[in-house]
């Protein structure tokens, strides 16, 4: 497979010359490459940590499923404009997300720099390759996701459609890749050193929040009947959309038509990837580069503001309200002060609230108008608050991700009977610190527009969230906090647990709507026995549940 | 006092899958000593350290230290152990306090202690400005200091460390070797793995030199010498560890260069 890969640079070796890199070396730094991601590890823990050295080919079968899903969609589209602007979409955003998402690990990674820079190796090489292996990263991934597009272009508008289309494929990737590298350059323009990876986390967390959004108003808008006779009308501004560009080139090649439209088109798709692609190579890259350096090195010597332990009394509260047992307490404190640092947490974290915000929106302004007297008649605060049960559950898997796996030594030497007591103080504190305050200030506002009488439901629903939340916590595999590097391959089983939750979550929310039905006090009985069962999970599950056993299976003490 | 024994190892084997990394160790350490524990790269050492302190719980052979076995007393004797490992980590975006308060509570420390103990502590090191700041920032051997510090918060009877100097700089190996001699002079009894031969050669009043998961040699620097007349301990090591002909092989190292 990887020599399958290095041999699509070939006929590009003069290309590369051009730019001012070594082609053999080159070659050599991307093969590395590859190697290494081809035998990411898999798994979590040290048992389960088996190398895998197809992780490559199994990550694009993955991406060509994801990819019958799609065609799916777009099967029933006939002008073929429209359906491949669908598909070009579709690939861009799929691409930003890969680069957002894998940004840190693929763009920013300079833990090689320590062993490449020092060799005789010229800098427009070892920027080339960077390039090169993210450009093969994601035409890899827009390949396997478009595969069965193309099939399926194929049979709707002819095979030298579908040829045409897997080429514009390949100039999108390069066109979405010089936008990514533009974009990020802005951004360093404009911060460095800790500042920047803050701004570039919130960007990240914006961008995500963003594509939540465009999915819930998509999803809401179109019609599916609609969809099928679709033409994208082609205005002005249409030759300035990019997947506007792809998808006319492949229809000029399509219906041969090349009319002024069509070739303008044409040209757009043709001249600017590569422009910007050389643009990329020659100057953007070797800025990002030097700015990446500055980076690192502007870690060390920038001066930290001296931290005072705040002790708050909100922070007093909590401790009070949540912690009863003296070895939860510092677990609970180091959770507390951690999850505010930890910026993979927040990565992970902060889209799950942004997307609570878009669904409180999108209950407000259902059928497209705002209704505020409908809405205060309705049950429909029930949906807001169950909502949060998305946060809730967020919030464990965000606790495991993070890069202090060799520092969970501690956990091991210090004298503590059972370490159940570890994973309830940390699940409170980030409970305690992170959902606590958005519920409260969202149930003040649900009781100021729905009255006194919704606080029972209120406290009812807090009860189930909480009551889910821990034991999901509990249930997944007992890793000490930011020590687990992200995986995608972790995600499967934490999916499906994660929608057997939810829908556990929904269960919990109808009983109590069904109850609410029923007559009005009959919810009041779900307290009690929400108590108790979170009683049980607390008192005596989680011992039984999380041993030293399971503990030290996942964990490794180096 | 200082005859009292505070650890004891009987036939420790280790095996990790397939591969067996430590082939029967038998030791009787006495308190208010300081163990040379050296050995090759791979010979077993970490392993050993790491199940002494209650890292590694699977073993086979029998292990009591301050006369309780280790297998069903752990909780009891890690409260009165300190572990400064090798290679290990900080949590990065904590601040040394904040790390120490961690470990201080989870000891049951009271917090006020904790917290003037690690200032003094840290004062000690120099670095009491930098009590509050993240460890992110900190330089490789002022993660050590703040490693060293926090295992010495509870005052334990028994201190692991594995190459404790690595990263310190001068002054601070002088002072490291100070204290040591001091702790053992307390009565306490220091556990000290380390590649610095000379350092170790100093310090220790006894020297365990194990090789493939066996103990060579042991005993202190002076009667290990009355038998071999070795002059220093770099030239035993070398001698009792099979790699006599270092001559030879730098010249091959050469060698290889010229071809």
């Amino acid at each position: 497979m990887i020599k399958f890969l290095l041999s699509l640079f070939k006929p590009f070796r003069w290309f590369i010359e051009k730019m001012g890199a070594d082609y053999n070396q080159f070659i050599m730094i991307l093969q590395l490459k590859l190697t290494m991601d081809n035998r990411r590890t898999k798994g979590i823990g040290n048992n389960a940590k088996k190398e895998t050295e197809n992780a490559l080919i199994k990550q694009s079968i993955g991406q060509m499923m994801f990819g019958v899903f799609f065609a799916m969609f777009c099967i029933i589209i006939k002008s073929p404009f429209t359906y491949y602007y669908f598909v070009h979409t579709f690939l861009m955003a799929m691409m930003a997300m890969m680069i957002i998402s894998e940004f840190t690990t693929i763009l920013f990674d300079t833990s090689e720099n320590v062993i490449i820079q020092p060799l005789p190796i010229k800098g427009n090489t070892i920027s080339l390759s960077r390039i090169a292996h993210v450009l093969l990263y994601l035409s890899l991934m827009s390949f396997n996701l478009s595969v069965v597009s193309i099939i399926v272009g194929g049979f709707k508008f002819g095979v030298l459609s579908a040829l045409v289309f897997s080429f514009t494929i390949m100039l999108n990737v390069l066109f979405t890749l010089f936008l990514a590298n533009m974009l990020y350059l802005v951004i360093m323009r404009l911060a460095s050193g800790e500042k920047l990876k803050n701004i570039l986390m919130y960007f990240q967390i914006v961008i995500a929040i963003l594509f939540m959004l465009a999915y819930q108003l998509s999803a809401n808008m179109i019609d599916k009947t609609h969809i099928r006779d679709m033409v994208l009308p082609v205005h002005w501004y249409t030759y300035l959309v990019p997947p506007a560009f792809f998808s006319g080139l492949v229809e000029a090649f399509t219906s041969f038509a090349f009319d002024s439209s069509h070739l303008i088109f044409i040209a757009e798709a043709l001249i600017i990837p590569i422009i910007g692609i050389y643009f990329t190579g020659k100057y953007l890259t070797p800025v990002f580069n030097r700015k990446l350096m500055d980076l690192e090195q502007g870690d060390r010597v920038s001066i930290v503001k001296t931290e005072t332990a705040r002790k708050s009394l909100w922070y007093q509260m909590m401790l009070a309200i949540f912690v009863h047992r003296k070895g939860e307490q510092a677990p609970f404190k180091l959770i507390w002060t951690m999850t505010g640092r930890e910026r993979l947490f927040m990565q992970s974290f902060l889209p799950s609230l942004g997307f609570i915000v878009i669904m409180i929106g999108v209950q407000f302004f259902r059928n497209n108008s705002f209704n505020l007297d409908e809405l205060v008649h309705s049950s429909r605060y029930l949906l807001i608050l169950y909502g949060f049960m998305f946060i809730g559950l967020s919030l464990p898997a965000a606790l495991l991700n993070g890069n202090n796996e060799h520092a969970t030594w501690i956990f091991k030497t210090v004298p503590l009977s059972s370490p159940a007591d570890y994973f309830k103080g940390f699940v409170k504190a980030a409970l305690a610190r992170f959902f606590v305050p958005f519920y409260l200030v969202l149930s003040v506002g649900i009781c100021s527009l729905w009255g006194y009488k919704v606080i029972p439901d209120v406290i009812i629903a807090f009860l189930a969230i909480y009551l889910i939340t821990i034991l999901f916590y509990y249930l997944q595999s007992p890793g000490f906090p930011f020590a687990q590097a992200k995986s995608a391959s972790q995600g499967g089983v934490v999916f499906a647990k994660m929608m057997g939750l939810m829908f556990s979550a929904a269960a919990l929310g109808f009983i109590h709507f069904l109850l609410l039905r029923w007559f009005s006090f009959a919810s009041l009985l779900l307290i009690p026995f929400y108590l108790i069962l979170i009683y049980y999970v607390n008192r005596i599950f989680v011992y039984k549940k999380i041993t030293w056993e399971r503990v030290d299976e996942v964990n490794m003490y180096s | 006092m200082s005859n009292q024994t505070i650890v004891q190892i009987q036939n420790l084997e280790k095996n990790y899958g397939k591969k067996q990394v430590l082939h029967g160790i038998n030791l009787e350490i006495t308190s208010g000593q300081i163990i040379g524990y050296i050995g090759p790269n791979g010979a077993g050492k970490s392993t050993t350290v790491k199940i002494l302190c209650g890292l590694i719980n699977e073993y086979q052979g029998e292990i009591s230290i301050f006369g309780k076995d280790l297998r069903t007393n752990t909780l009891e004797i890690k409260k009165q152990v300190g572990y400064i490992p090798e290679n290990a980590v900080l949590y990065e975006s904590l601040t040394p306090m904040e790390f120490m308060e961690f470990i201080g509570e989870m000891r049951g420390l009271e917090n006020e202690i904790t917290r003037s103990k690690a200032e003094a502590l840290m004062n000690i090191f120099e670095m009491k400005a930098n009590l509050n700041q993240r460890i992110a920032t900190f330089s490789k051997g002022m993660r050590q200091k703040v490693m060293i510090c926090s295992a010495l918060l509870h005052n334990p009877d028994l201190i692991f460390m594995d190459e404790p100097l690595s990263g310190l700089d001068a002054n601070s190996v002088i002072m490291v070797k100070e204290m040591l001699i001091h702790l053992a002079r307390e009565g306490k009894t220091v556990f000290y793995s380390s590649h610095l031969m000379d350092v170790v050669e100093k310090i220790s009043d006894r020297i365990i030199l194990i090789d493939q998961g066996k103990v060579i040699a042991d005993g202190s620097f002076d009667d290990l010498n009355k038998l071999s007349n070795d002059e220093n301990l770099e030239k035993m090591f070398t001698r009792l560890t099979g790699n006599t002909n270092h001559g030879e092989k730098a010249e091959a190292f050469i060698n290889a260069f010229e071809k």
